[in-house]
């Protein structure tokens, strides 16, 4: 490109004169180590300046060493970055990376707009590469590919069903009834993490009897994302990490990257995965004999057991038996040039649950793009389609018997609910519906349309050797329309006995989220000193626009399903509106790679504040000391000892709407009358408060095979918003507050070792542990029961209390043995003493590798009523058994305890999960055949997910919350959807 | 020399970029600055309310004390059914139906439990609509004093009903009371106290009634199948069983002759909660499907059994296509009261009301009226006329057992037992079950400081 001469007029007005004097061009290529293939982007700078280039396609760069500077680093994502000297006179330098196998050289975020390496940050910052979260195996959601991943965090699957519905928290409990979800960030686009409730409760009754909740057990929207098209996700756990997020990052931060194309060859990846999904565990069922049946059902039990002749039936196996095939085929083509790199995937799966007819459908289609379009401009954009279709079936607690759950365990085994030879399903005597009827007939689904797209666009509007500045404007939107039809045919059995037989549900949901940035960059590093400066400067909007109607109809005309077709529609519209606006600063000083402070403040207002012209601050500090490269280390063995420690505080805002007291109506007689809400609003309401030290220690030793990250971490969150109890005389049941305060201390130790490392045997291994201590410190309302705590002290709650662990279950219980009931105690925890994780990883001969990916929590209970409601309807499978060799039988035992004691209800849920196993081997080219043409690499495995689980805990999975995502609420267990494991066969072609 | 990597790169066209990029965040600005204060979009608020109390806005505030009347009410007639042995709630989901209400082994009543948290809390609510319709009327400027002392009445009606409908569940564990714009209700205070301030309450709206007018549609008045019924009556047949749980038996009496009691009228006459299919209303909540076997309400067999022959209210069950047994219950008929998910649920009605004064005129001696209001009862059932001993103890006997199937299913039983100390007679289904007395107080209000 001919230069104008304009241009050369301001090139030499504005360039620096110094570098005329002795500046030195030095060029060479940058090859993998591991086989010797250039390497194209690899980064390559004078430290302690701003000058740095890239390689082009072919590994090469060519760089200007000013005078004076003698040393260059080499960097890029996967490798070890190289310090090189470079000697006087010497023009050429070649570099061969070394793979970076534990991830020690990766950039971990500081910024919106900034990041530095790992070995500088002040903080703990977990990373989940592409090969860990969805390498391994096959994962359904990226909320259940995280499970057991992250260092830190409690990740509970709610339940079984198809599509998600997982419970991440990340150190500890931040919230009591705030949003307790972390905050999701996709390439700068804060995604929507909703969990929209799909309305059957307007059949399962679930929330009319003892708590309140949602117990419709919804997916959360992150469960939308693919986990294929992920690069990497950071997920800042604490406050001193996630207060550039501000008031909605007090549960942490997922920072999400998504793949990129590299300069280079066009590289095609085709993956096909089938896979078989079981359930993981039964419960089984009491075997019944002809007197059994008559002593526990009367005489009515006892014809109904001869009318099938005596015969048993494995129920549990008809309906959770399903053995259902999983398929996922994924499609990628990346590439590019030096300056437009592109990324395209498409993925289409289709898994089927463990209950016929359920399971998950997902189509994806994403491209992202990156442009130089001229030396001051970047572009990168990325857009992505997905539609999703989750059938997660009518499971968990209900009112009315309908779900399968409830109908699985309120039926004895004689009884036969298979349809005869016309179709016709008999009806259940012994509850209101045949579940197997329900579920053939009933059809329950929800699809989400989604679009997300995010655009970043850069300016380096400025570089001279010693400063650069960078305009970075980055926008998104999320939206997404979702349905969520339910149709309840007038055949089925609890339908027809209903006064309006036929329910139609239709939610239909669209949900806005937009965001934008405004940031500049400024780095400085003066001349001749090993100081460098990074400033930063920007302001954000995000706003978001929430709109939900949800209908249903009863009295169906028959096999007819638009709310038009029914005898009573009832009609719901929720709607919300929310803006948060924010401008933050950030400083980082940088000496040598061996001091780095950094500190910064971000002001934030949010129309969900009481007052929502207040801004609130939320700042944060960071130091970091590297012993080693402050020259106070000289030790062979010690590659790295670094100090660090920070602070930082974020916030979470109120839900929307706690500032109102609001009327709800109702009809009567055709007359709309105006009936006040329970929940007594708060016009003052401000957002809770976390507040974190962090501290810890990072050391790697003998070359990197051996690093060990320890973090300790005090969080404290104050001004809680607490949803108390008012006493119910004042008319209201619920009102929103500020006050009280919560603490949490914890531990994180990861330690990453290379064992072996030859050409023939690799192995990479990491181990977790991680622990959390919660604790109320200050509550400055009465002791109450956690929203979604349970059903009352007779089974047992999960209660807030003032000196207490917010997640103590509590409950009724006989101290002294007299039989009788002394009034409520402690008897549990939620929350487990410890967890840890092991991910190993062998690769032979560089074609085989297996990798195996186990999960251990220790301690914890959940109060497992399942059990209850089938010991309540005699089924249970030990209720004849006496395990406690006491002479009584363990059902009836367990039913005279109830109302005396909720003991039985608590149940040990420590559990060991082999969570993934992956055997892969990579075909060699030379058996490609005549297809060596075209292909590149081929790669065979077999992968299993949730393989097995040890666990005392009696039923299908210690992992469960009937009431879904709770602040602190999980762990309660209601005939839930079982869980499943997976066994996978994987094919990749690379072109 | 000429770098060949310029550091430096600020072309026009870049500047341009640059300008562009700028102007674009700028246009942006009101977006990345400006922020919404916006009311409520989901509905309107207290505060909106008590700023403007327009007439419609109040009328709708009326109508809503009628909607939210119904609300837990199906909770309602289970806590004092099953405690009364009229039914048995059995849900194979819910276990504390047949265990805490009826004292299954050890198990006792909860404080922190559906049964009595969900009621309480839902009558509260109501009262809460009437105070702040209260606060409404005072503050409004354009309804004229009729009609402003017919909202007082009606709402004052309301909360005296409320409250008398949360002293049935928790007696002697008395009531908290509180009063238009407060935000917290004053001290627990005891049964008898709390009959007299529910009576003054009723007497107070008796006297907002007469002369007022209604500015908003009303919709308990049920003409079932004749004869209207003005909210003034309804007033005072409440007013009636007030007194009568006072033993002030001349009270009752006296409120009667002020209300739609009619030996003549049917017995259907009164005021209901009324159901539809309509969209925002709700159905009939202690509506069950017949012959489940799931969620359901299976009558005391005591009903059946002890049932006298030729009695047609034995229609208020239904016969089972089998017995069913569920946590060691067996019954073979099914509560069939409410037949249609939009059956009516009495407040009060004529039957109730013929039957109080038979039992006040029987407290009082005057046995040939009590016996004239028992027969046409009995004569209704199908039954013969009284022909027993005329004595107070044994007409009281005969009114209890009219009361007990008469008003079947519609929450009397528990509290006619307990007012006669008769709970001892209760029938006992399973060997250690208990009758309990009285509910307590929910921990709501237990543990309030300020209580």
């Amino acid at each position: 490109m001919a230069a104008s001469p304009i241009r050369h007029a301001l090139v030499a007005a504005l360039l620096v004169l110094p570098a005329l004097a002795s500046a030195q061009t030095v060029r060479g290529t940058v090859t993998n180590a591991d086989g010797g293939d250039p390497v194209p982007g690899v980064a390559v700078s004078v430290p302690a300046t701003t000058i740095g280039v890239r390689t082009d396609v072919d590994g090469a760069y060519e760089i200007e060493l000013p005078p004076g500077q003698r040393r260059l680093q080499f960097s890029f994502v996967g490798f070890r970055t190289q310090d090189v000297t470079v000697p006087e006179g010497q023009t050429v330098v070649d570099v061969a990376l070394e793979e970076d196998l534990l991830g020690l050289d990766e950039v971990v975020v500081t910024g919106l707009g900034t990041s530095v390496k790992r070995e500088n940050s002040a903080l703990s910052v977990e990373t989940i590469s592409a090969r860990e979260l969805a390498e391994v195996t096959t994962p359904q959601t990226l909320d259940g590919a995280l499970n057991g991943k992250v260092t830190g965090a409690v990740v509970n699957s709610n339940s079984g069903a198809p599509g998600g519905g997982i419970n991440i928290r990340l150190r500890g409990i931040t919230t009591i009834n705030g949003n307790s979800q972390p905050l999701y960030v996709l390439d700068g686009l804060i995604l929507s993490n909703d969990a929209v409730s799909n309305g059957v409760n307007a059949v399962t009754a679930a929330a009319g009897g003892g708590n309140a909740s949602s117990q419709d057990n919804p997916a959360n929207r992150i469960a939308d994302l693919p986990p294929e098209d992920i690069e990497s996700i950071e997920i800042l756990k604490g406050p001193s990490a996630a207060a550039i997020y501000g008031a909605r990052a007090a549960n942490g931060v997922v920072v999400i990257r998504t793949k990129r194309g590299a300069a280079g060859t066009t590289e095609v990846g085709f993956e096909q995965t089938v896979g078989v999904a079981t359930i993981s565990r039964k419960r089984g069922s009491r075997a019944f004999t002809a007197a059994l049946a008559e002593e526990e059902f009367g005489a009515s039990g006892l014809a109904a057991f001869d009318a099938n002749g005596g015969q048993t039936f494995d129920l549990e196996e008809q309906i959770y038996g399903n053995e259902g095939l999983l398929l996922t085929s994924n499609l990628s083509i990346s590439g590019g040039t030096d300056r437009t790199q592109f990324f395209v995937s498409g993925i289409v799966k289709d898994d089927e649950g463990i209950v016929e007819g359920t399971g998950y459908e997902k189509q994806s289609g994403r491209v992202n793009l990156t442009h130089r379009l001229s030396r001051v401009f970047e572009v990168d954009a990325g857009a992505n389609y997905i539609r999703s279709v989750a059938r997660r079936g009518l499971t968990g607690n209900d009112n009315s018997g309908t779900t399968f759950g409830v109908g699985l365990v309120s039926t004895p085994s004689f009884i036969d609910l298979r349809p005869g030879a016309d179709g016709v399903y008999p009806d259940n005597p012994f509850n209101s519906a045949n579940f197997l009827e329900t579920r053939d007939l009933a059809d329950i689904r929800e699809t989400n349309n989604r679009f997300l797209g995010n655009g970043r666009l850069t300016a380096n509007v400025f570089t001279s050797a010693t400063q650069s500045l960078q305009l970075i404007g980055i926008g998104g939107v999320d939206y997404y329309a979702l349905d969520q039809p339910s149709v309840f045919p007038v055949d089925l059995q609890f339908e027809e006995a209903s006064g309006l037989p036929g329910t139609s549900v239709l939610g239909r949901t669209t949900n806005l989220n937009t965001n934008i940035q405004a940031l500049a960059v400024h780095a400085y590093a003066p001349e001749g000193r090993q100081l460098s400066f990074t400033t930063q400067l920007g302001l954000t909007a995000f706003d978001q626009d929430y709109n939900n109607v949800f209908s249903v109809t009863n009295g169906l005309i028959s096999d007819q399903q638009n709310l038009d077709q029914g005898s009573s529609i009832q009609t719901t519209q929720t709607r919300f509106f929310q803006n948060d606006r924010a401008l933050f600063a950030q400083e980082e000083v940088n000496y040598a790679d061996a001091v780095i402070v950094s500190g910064g403040v971000r002001i934030e207002r949010s129309s969900a504040n009481g007052d929502v012209g207040r801004y609130y601050a939320y700042p944060k500090a960071g130091l970091a000391v590297n012993l080693t490269n402050l020259g106070l280390l000289e030790s062979d063995a010690v590659d790295l000892l670094k100090l660090r420690v920070a602070f930082g505080q974020t916030g979470n805002t109120a839900p929307f709407g706690s500032k109102f007291t609001t009327f709800g109506t109702a009809t009567i007689a055709g007359n709309i009358g105006l009936d006040l809400g329970a929940q007594r609003g708060f016009a003052d309401i401000e957002p809770e408060r976390a507040t974190e030290f962090e501290g810890g220690v990072d050391l790697t030793l003998f070359n990197g095979r051996v690093n060990l990250e320890a973090t300790a971490y005090a969080k404290s969150i104050d001004n809680l918003l607490l949803n108390r109890q008012v006493p119910f005389s004042t008319g209201f049941t619920v009102e929103t507050l500020n006050g009280g305060q919560l603490r949490n201390n914890g531990v994180e130790l990861g330690l990453s070792l290379i064992p072996v490392s030859t050409d023939l045997v690799q192995w990479i291994s990491r181990t977790s542990f991680w622990t959390n201590r919660a604790e109320v410190t200050q509550l400055d309302v009465p002791a109450f029961q956690a929203t979604g705590g349970g059903f009352g002290n007779t089974l047992g709650s999960i209660r807030i209390e003032e000196g207490k662990s917010p997640t103590q279950i509590v409950g009724v219980d006989d101290t002294d043995g007299d039989g009788r009931s002394d009034g409520v105690f402690a008897l549990g925890d939620v929350s487990p003493d410890f967890q840890m994780s092991f991910f190993n990883d062998v690769s032979i001969a560089r074609r085989l590798r297996l990798t195996v990916f186990g999960h251990w929590k220790k301690g914890g209970e959940v109060i497992n009523l399942t059990e209850l409601l089938s010991d309540l309807s005699r089924t249970s499978a030990d209720f004849d058994e006496d395990n406690d060799g006491d002479g009584t039988p363990d059902g009836p035992q367990r039913l005279g305890q109830l109302g005396v004691t909720a003991r039985p209800f608590v149940q040990a849920a420590s559990y060991f999960k082999l969570r993934e196993v992956g055997l892969y081997y990579d075909v060699a080219p030379s058996l490609f055949g005549p297809l060596s043409g075209s292909l590149r690499t081929l790669r065979v495995g077999v992968s299993a997910n949730n393989l097995f689980t040890i666990t005392p805990y009696k039923s299908y999975d210690p992992e469960v919350s009937n009431f879904g995502n709770q602040a602190v609420a999980s762990g309660v267990e209601v005939a839930p959807f079982p869980s499943s494991r997976a066994f996978n066969v994987h094919l990749r072609l690379g072109l | 020399m000429t770098p060949t990597l310029p550091r430096v790169a600020l072309s026009p066209s870049s500047l341009i970029g640059v300008a562009a990029l700028a102007l674009a965040v700028l246009a942006s600005g009101c977006d990345l600055v400006g922020l919404d204060d916006d009311p409520n979009p989901n509905g309107l608020s207290l505060e909106e309310i008590l700023a403007d109390p327009s007439e419609a806005r109040l009328s709708n505030a009326a109508v809503g004390v009628e909607t939210s009347a119904r609300t837990g009410l199906g909770t309602y007639l289970v806590s004092v059914g099953v405690i009364g042995r009229e039914y048995w709630r059995v849900s194979p989901s819910e276990p504390r139906f047949t265990t805490d209400l009826l004292g299954k082994s050890e198990a006792t009543l909860n404080d922190n439990t559906f049964y009595i948290t969900t009621p309480w809390a839902a009558r509260y609510g109501t009262i809460r609509n009437a105070n702040t319709l209260l606060l409404g009327l005072d503050a409004n400027q354009t309804l004229s004093d009729a009609e402003k002392a017919g909202g007082r009445g009606f709402a004052r009606t309301w909360i005296a009903y409320q409250y008398l409908l949360n002293l049935n569940l928790t007696f002697e564990n008395g009531l908290r009371f509180i009063e238009p714009g407060d935000d917290a209700a004053g001290p627990i205070v005891g049964y008898g106290e709390s009959l007299d301030r529910i009576a003054a309450l009723l007497d107070q709206a008796a006297s907002d009634l007469n002369g007022g007018t209604f500015f908003f549609p009303t919709s308990l008045v049920r003409d079932v199948p004749a004869a209207p019924v003005d909210y003034g009556q309804i007033n005072r047949a409440l007013a009636a069983r007030v007194d009568a749980y006072r033993e002030d038996w001349q009270g009752v009496l006296d409120a009667l002759d002020d209300s739609f009691v009619g030996a003549a009228a049917p017995l259907t006459v009164g005021a209901y909660h009324v159901f539809s299919t309509a969209a925002g209303d709700i159905q009939n909540p202690f509506f069950f499907p017949l012959d489940g076997g799931g969620d359901g309400v299976l009558a005391h067999p005591s009903f059946v059994a002890d049932i006298a022959p030729g009695d047609e209210r034995i229609g208020k069950v239904e016969a089972r296509t089998e017995p069913r047994t569920f946590d060691d219950l067996t019954s073979a008929f099914d509560v069939d009261v409410y037949e249609t998910p939009t059956s009516p649920v009495p407040v009060v009605r004529n039957a109730e009301l013929l039957l109080l004064r038979a039992e006040a005129n029987a407290q009082l001696g005057n046995a040939a009226a009590a016996v004239a209001d028992l027969d046409v009862i009995r004569t209704a059932a199908g039954l013969d006329p009284y022909a027993g001993p005329t004595d107070t103890a044994a007409l009281i006997d005969e009114v209890l057992r009219q009361r007990r199937y008469e008003l079947y299913a519609e929450g009397h039983r528990w509290i006619d037992a307990r007012r006669y100390g008769r709970l001892g007679t209760l029938p006992i289904d399973r060997a250690e079950d208990d009758v309990f007395e009285q509910f307590p107080l929910p921990e709501a209000e237990t543990s309030d400081p300020t209580a």
